[in-house]
């Protein structure tokens, strides 16, 4: 390969001055690897909470009728998916569709006898929703739901419930305690039931466990007397389908006489977009000091080298090279400083991600939530470009003004220099 | 014959801080092909800055400089380097070798902007290592060689580019009396050899003896021009007296 005479000499350049490159490297690699742990904990924190939100909820995509985003929380029982099961027949052959399950959620009030709250009741597919809170794409992670104590929903079960753990130690109820559920139907009757609290759960969600209960959706169908479902329930084999699956899902219920509408899970995730957002600007605060500190240093070192290699600027000056050659010539050897400290950075930071995620950092539990967790590193392509990326941009900034300070030498000053 | 490099009236004025130092006034001379020229006189005579003007490395406060007619006073920073590249080598009193390039990279170092070809270049480095008797040393780094050899280097890598003029500085001042005599003998052979023309700045008599003429400098004004006759091979010493008082007999400088 031809490489232009500045590369060349650059190259030489950087790796005879064994001494300043690795000072230099090393500036640019503890820069990169900072790039890269920081943002890979950003990273896997994203992720954990992005899919114990779908896990423990949301899934992928919700399915509703027509209407119920806008008017629902007012008018619940009029916007139903009448015939939930013809919908869930279309949606569940579709590629990397896993399953869609269906949900009724109102309100109501339940009481012990010595207590009564209001509660946020959703009826569920026992069954469905076993398999939406098991989280496979995740090493070691929790399912979206957890039993904190008794049993969760099973498909046999009728009169039961699980109280989210907020709720249970409000009411004092536990395991085995039985309690009535009071309700208004879909025509504005009101009902109750006698339950049994079958098991206490708990999610990410703080907020969710202090007010929720699950029952089986067919008693809860019964319980407001209808057929029908508010939101069907759909998960993929990964969140990175989402937005293919809903053109397909788009695609298919205008095909059908029903109106519907769906949300994907991040139209959904509120409070997941705002976690993003905020953890995402102090990550740039951060990746724009740490640029600063590579700059910084780079541009010390070459400033340094420039001083200690004056004579020779002088010396190769008056052999007859160009102002713009010795210019050239700095900038290339920023530029490789900047290529091999990235290079440097992202062995050593993907090593170290790998090691600190083999033994994993405990967290405390983030706001709102009420189970800490283990945070790795996680190392994405991106991740990488971004390290390498401001590696060299950051040493060719730095190696501009030094270069230009160079090139401007003047040669008898230069060739005086000691 | 016509002069490779003729000053007329050049001066240089250099300011210390508010203080103007007059380097150098009015110095007229020319250098012709061939010649193995002395510029001799104390430090801070006025030599290196003498050589640095002919040697297009920078320029005189008022005068013009001609090397092959062409005036280099005036010219543009690159035009500068091209002419350097092109006509001029140098060779400094403290060799200036680059520490981290092995003899033959040093050597090398020149020819990489003037022929492409890897072959040729090799040819031509080795060539030049070897009119200095270094063939042995080629892949020795600076600091693995010593005084006199460093400066063999340096001559090597002045002459690889077979310039019109090489310029040296004091080439022996570092060097001990012995080796200094070996490296000027070098450099006095490829003289007569190749025809190159050599200018250098140098105090010590017994440089001076080997010059084909001197010129003398002192207070950077020309003192003495010792005369070498071309035509007959004869050295005549000259006076600035004699010069004076027989100006308009000969084309003398000043």
């Amino acid at each position: 390969m031809k490489l232009p005479i500045s590369i060349k000499l650059a190259i030489r350049n950087v790796f005879r001055n064994k001494i300043r490159t690795l000072i230099t490297l090393a500036a640019i690699a503890f820069g990169s690897v900072s790039i890269i742990i920081a943002g890979g904990f950003f990273e896997d924190t994203f992720m954990q909470m992005r899919e114990a939100v779908i896990h423990s909820h949301l899934g992928h995509i919700q399915i509703y009728a027509e209407g119920y985003n806008d008017h629902g929380s007012s008018a619940p029982f009029d916007y139903l998916i009448e015939d939930p099961d013809s919908v869930i027949q279309k949606i569940a052959p579709l590629d990397h569709v896993k399953l869609v399950t269906p949900r009724i959620s109102f309100s109501g009030m339940i009481s012990t006898g010595d207590n009564t709250v209001s509660v946020f009741c959703q009826g569920v597919d026992p069954e469905g929703e076993s398999i939406l809170n098991k989280i496979e794409t995740i090493k070691d992670a929790e399912t979206g739901l957890a039993i904190q104590e008794g049993l969760n929903l099973t498909k046999e079960d009728k009169f039961d419930v699980i109280l989210g753990r907020g709720l249970a130690k409000n009411l004092d109820a536990k395991p085995g305690d039985s309690l009535v559920l009071l309700t208004n139907t879909v025509e504005g009757s009101l009902n109750a039931f006698d339950m049994n609290v079958k098991g206490i759960f708990f999610t990410a969600s703080k907020e969710f466990d202090d007010r929720a209960l699950m029952l089986p959706i067919s008693m809860a169908q019964k319980l407001i007397r209808t057929q029908g479902a508010q939101t069907l329930v759909v998960l993929l084999d990964h969140t990175r389908n989402t937005a293919l699956v809903k053109e397909v899902i788009l695609k298919t219920i205008q095909t059908m006489d029903v109106k519907l509408e769906i949300r994907t899970w991040n139209q959904l995730a509120d409070f997941y977009n705002k976690t993003v957002e905020l953890y995402g600007r102090q990550f740039f605060i951060l990746k724009f000091i740490i640029t600063i500190i590579v700059i910084l240093s780079i541009f010390n070192t070459i400033n340094m080298a420039i001083w200690e290699r004056t004579r020779e600027i002088g010396t190769i000056m008056a052999m007859g090279y160009k102002k713009i050659d010795i210019m050239k010539l700095f900038l290339a050897e920023g530029f490789i400083l900047g290529f091999l400290g990235g290079i440097a950075g992202i062995a050593i930071g993907t090593m170290l991600a790998w090691i600190i995620s083999f033994f994993g950092i405990p967290m405390p539990p983030p706001p709102g939530a009420t189970v800490g967790w283990t945070a790795f590193i996680k190392v994405v392509p991106d991740l990488l470009l971004t390290s390498m990326t401001i590696s060299v941009i950051a040493s060719l900034l730095s190696s501009f003004y030094p270069a230009f300070k160079a090139s401007n030498l003047i040669i008898t000053d230069a060739l005086r220099h000691y | 014959m016509k002069p490779v490099v003729k000053t007329e009236q050049v001066s240089k004025i250099f300011l210390l801080g508010k203080t103007k130092v007059q380097a150098l006034s009015d110095i007229s001379i020319e250098v012709f092909e061939g010649e193995f020229l002395a510029i001799a006189g104390p430090s801070g005579s006025g030599k290196t800055t003498l050589l640095n003007l002919i040697g297009c490395i920078d320029q005189p406060t008022k005068g013009t400089i001609r090397i092959d007619d062409e005036t280099v006073t005036g010219l543009s920073s690159n035009r500068l380097a091209d002419i350097r590249l092109a006509k001029l080598s140098f060779i400094f009193q403290t060799f200036n070798l680059i520490p981290v390039l092995s003899a033959y990279e040093n050597v090398e170092y020149p020819l990489l902007k003037m022929i492409k070809n890897k072959n040729e270049r090799s040819r031509r480095v080795r060539d030049s290592l070897k009119n200095v008797g270094l063939e042995k040393y080629m892949k020795h780094r600076p600091d693995e060689l010593s005084g006199g050899q460093r400066q063999r280097v340096a001559i090597a890598r002045a002459l690889v580019t077979k310039p019109r003029i090489i310029l040296a500085d004091e080439p022996t001042a570092n060097l001990d009396q012995k080796t200094g005599e070996d490296v000027l003998n070098i450099m006095k052979n490829i003289n007569e050899d190749q025809n190159t023309l050599f200018i250098f700045s140098t105090h010590d008599p017994k440089v001076m003896q080997m010059a084909s003429r001197i010129i003398r400098i002192t207070d950077g004004r020309v003192a003495d021009y010792n005369h070498f006759d071309r035509r007959t091979g004869e050295k005549k010493l000259f006076s600035s007296e004699y010069i004076i008082r027989n100006k308009g007999r000969r084309d003398l400088d000043r």
